[in-house]
C-alpha cells in the first residue's frame, strides 16, 4: 500500500483514484482525521484521500503521520 | 456593483479550512450591510513540488453585490479578519476585483488557468493585479497566498472551474426528486449530465445525501450520472469521486 523512503515518509503507491485501496487504508489507520468538506474527493467519509493529514503530490499523496 | 473576493493559504493541518474563513466573511458582510454575497466556491490550482502548500492546494472565491461606496471597508474587513484568522504558519493572500470595471477579464482568466499548469510567483501575480486594477494584498508569513487568491479570481470569473463549497439541501421522497422539484429547492442553472445535456423538469432523479455543485458555463449545476439498472429512474447524482474533475 506504501511506498517508504530512507527518512520514514510514506507515499500511497496506488495513486489518485484507487478509491477501494485509499478507503481500506483508513479503515486500518488509528490517526485518520477527516478533512474540511471541501477537500473530500472520496465518496466514503473514511478514505485516506479525505484524510487531513494525507498532502496531495502530482502523482498520489503523502501520509503526513510521523514515521 | 459585481465583485468577487477569493482568498488562499490561510490554513494549516489543525485549522480550520479557508472555505470557512470564506463563508465567515460572505455572512459578515452580509451582516454589515455592505452588500449580498453568493455561494463560494473551491477552486484546484497546481500540485507541484516547486509549489508551497498545506496539504492540498486549492482557492476559496464568491461573489458580492456591493454598493462601490462599501469597497474598501470590504477590503479593510477582509484584510484585518485575515491577518487574525489565518493560522500559524499560513501564508494568506487576498484578492479583491470589481468584475463591472475589469479592463481585460481575459487577462485574468488566462492567468487562473496557468496556476493550474505551471508554477507562478508573487512578482507575476502582484504585476498583473496592478496591470487590471485589481487589490491583492498579503497578510502573513510569506504571503504566498497571493499567488492562488488572483488565480481563484481568474477561474472563478471563467464560469468553468470549481466546486461549490457544502452540499445541496434537497428534500426527496424516498431518496427520488424530478427535475423540477430539484430546481425549485436551489439556486441551480440545471440538473446536467456528464456527457452535458441538461435534464426535463419531469426526469426522476436518485439524489445522494450530500449532494455538490460545480461552476459550469457561469452557473451552478447539479451533476447527474447514469443508472443501468433497468428501472423506471435513469439518473443519480454524481458521486463526489467522479467530481474530482471540476
Amino acid at each position: 500500500m506504501w511506498l517508504k523512503d530512507s527518512e520514514g515518509k510514506k507515499a500511497f503507491r496506488h495513486g489518485h483514484v484507487a478509491f477501494n485501496q485509499a478507503s481500506q487504508a483508513a479503515q486500518v489507520c488509528g490517526s485518520f482525521r477527516p478533512d474540511v468538506e471541501e477537500e473530500w474527493v472520496a465518496d466514503e467519509e473514511r478514505s485516506c484521500y479525505n484524510c487531513r493529514l494525507r498532502r496531495w503530490t502530482a502523482e498520489s499523496f503523502d501520509c503526513l503521520l510521523p514515521a | 456593483m459585481n465583485v468577487l473576493i477569493c482568498i488562499d493559504d490561510t490554513d494549516n493541518l489543525e485549522s480550520r479550512g479557508t472555505g470557512e474563513l470564506a463563508t465567515i466573511m460572505a455572512k459578515e458582510i452580509e451582516r454589515r450591510s455592505w452588500g449580498r454575497c453568493d455561494f463560494v466556491t473551491r477552486h484546484q490550482l497546481l500540485i507541484h513540488p516547486d509549489v508551497p502548500y498545506t496539504s492540498h492546494n486549492s482557492s476559496m472565491c464568491f461573489a458580492a453585490d456591493l454598493d462601490l461606496a462599501n469597497l474598501d471597508a470590504v477590503i479593510a474587513y477582509a484584510s484585518d479578519f485575515l491577518r487574525d484568522e489565518s493560522a500559524v504558519g499560513s501564508d494568506p493572500g487576498l484578492c479583491v476585483s470589481v468584475i463591472d470595471q475589469l479592463a481585460d477579464p481575459e487577462a485574468i482568466i488566462a492567468y487562473g488557468r496557468l496556476a493550474k499548469r505551471e508554477v507562478l510567483n508573487k512578482k507575476m501575480a502582484y504585476d498583473l493585479a496592478a496591470q487590471l486594477d485589481m487589490h491583492l494584498s498579503e497578510h502573513g508569513g510569506t504571503g504566498q497566498g497571493v499567488v492562488g487568491a488572483l488565480a481563484g479570481i481568474g477561474l472563478r470569473l471563467s464560469g468553468n472551474d470549481g466546486r461549490m463549497k457544502g452540499w445541496l439541501r434537497i428534500e426527496t421522497k424516498n431518496g427520488l426528486a424530478s427535475v423540477g422539484d430539484i430546481m425549485a429547492q436551489a439556486p441551480l442553472g440545471g440538473v446536467r449530465t456528464m456527457a452535458g445535456e441538461l435534464l426535463a423538469a419531469t426526469e426522476m432523479v436518485e439524489v445522494d445525501n450530500k449532494p455538490k455543485a460545480v461552476l459550469l458555463d457561469g452557473q451552478i449545476y447539479l451533476m447527474v450520472s447514469p443508472i443501468d439498472n433497468g428501472g423506471a429512474v435513469h439518473w443519480r447524482t454524481t458521486p463526489r469521486s467522479q467530481l474530482k474533475k471540476f
